[in-house]
């Protein structure tokens, strides 16, 4: 009986020390260096690109902002019928999980700047239960929200009219590691891929750099 | 297995409802109604969404006021109210796809479904009301 016991101890051991490692998405490019007269090949990853944006208060924020942290994405609009809700109360199940840890961020951004202005935004991150600082919501040139959202997130973002609200948008969730490289996308609509999210968030905290 | 656990939901429900008021048929036509027209901005439990979206669960709102809800769902709303002493000021849509009888269903699920104890409420009443929209 204790042998069995013990063998049980041992393989839930082994399964907890088993870690998923995350992939890191995007192109990946060779660039050839000398080191010591060999010549040496690095992968260099795709990353999220610079950005200049504003923030729920009307400050200006760039990818500053997340140096060093890891974050996570996602596109909405304040006047959403359609997604956006169910994946504000799953970003709020990860805000309530790394609220207060310094090595995480949220950014939330509108894909409607013309109407989300900066006022409502405030409003809207407010009572939400946003602390303003470690989840923030922001706003800028439509173009340069929709180019961040395709090229830099793997995220759609487009006006459509027949949709209701008036836009088309992806839900995902984007998590994105200290060197900006975004190593997962999960379905902001879906319970269960945002507890994976909320477990990946912390994968990513332990992993070596 | 949502469509069966919504219709087991909706058996329940009706089984402890009034069934002179209320169908099994009006209940389940709602609760799937429901489920496609509301349950995104209220969610599918009727929490609602922090201070942004009024819950429709344990709802004082609905106890006095369950003859508002057809032209809240009609014709939306704008401007602040307040649920359980908390005040929200999130536009709702006019839900316009939907037909009276939609209308209707629903609003005979949600009193049914998510107060503390089920409102009963005449189909005809809540017509009349939804006759009446300002």
């Amino acid at each position: 009986m204790k042998k069995i016991l013990s063998l049980f101890l041992l393989i839930f051991i082994l399964s907890c020390n088993q870690k998923r490692v995350l992939p890191i998405m995007g192109e990946r490019t060779p660039i050839a260096r000398t080191e010591n007269g060999k010549t040496v090949i690095d992968t260099q990853y795709a990353t999220v690109p610079p950005f200049v944006l504003l923030n729920q208060e009307g400050d200006t924020v760039s990818e500053a902002l997340v140096k060093g942290k890891i974050y996570v994405a996602d596109f909405f609009f304040t006047s959403c019928p359609t997604i956006c809700p169910i994946m504000k109360k799953e970003m709020l199940r990860v805000y309530e999980k790394v609220k207060g840890n310094d090595n995480f961020m949220l950014l939330s951004h509108t894909i409607d700047p013309d109407f989300d202005s900066i006022p409502l935004l405030k409003e809207y991150a407010k009572r939400l239960g946003s602390d303003g600082k470690q989840w923030q919501f922001l706003t800028g040139q439509r173009e340069a929200i929709y180019e961040l959202a395709e090229k830099g997130y793997y995220a759609t973002a487009m006006p459509d009219s027949t949709e209701p609200g008036g836009y088309v948008h992806s839900g995902g969730f984007i998590l994105v590691d200290k060197q900006s490289r975004v190593r997962g996308v999960y379905n902001g609509t879906d319970a269960k891929e945002v507890d994976l999210l909320i477990e990946d968030l912390f994968i990513l905290s332990e992993e070596k750099e | 297995m949502r469509g069966l656990l919504i219709f087991l939901a909706a058996i329940s429900i009706s089984a402890c409802s009034d069934s002179e008021l209320v169908s099994m048929q009006q209940l389940s036509s709602g609760a799937k109604l429901y489920e496609l027209h509301c349950s995104n901005c209220h969610q599918a439990d009727g929490s609602g969404l922090a201070q942004l979206i009024p819950p429709l669960k344990s709802a004082d709102y609905l106890s006095k006021s369950a003859l508002n809800l057809p032209c809240i769902i009609k014709k939306g709303m704008q401007g602040s109210i307040v649920v359980n002493g908390v005040e929200y000021n999130q536009k709702m849509p006019a839900q316009v796809n939907l037909s009276d009888k939609d209308i209707l269903h629903i609003c005979l699920f949600v009193l049914q479904k998510f107060p503390e104890k089920p409102i009963s409420v005449t189909e005809e009443a809540l017509g009349q009301a939804l006759q009446k929209c300002p």
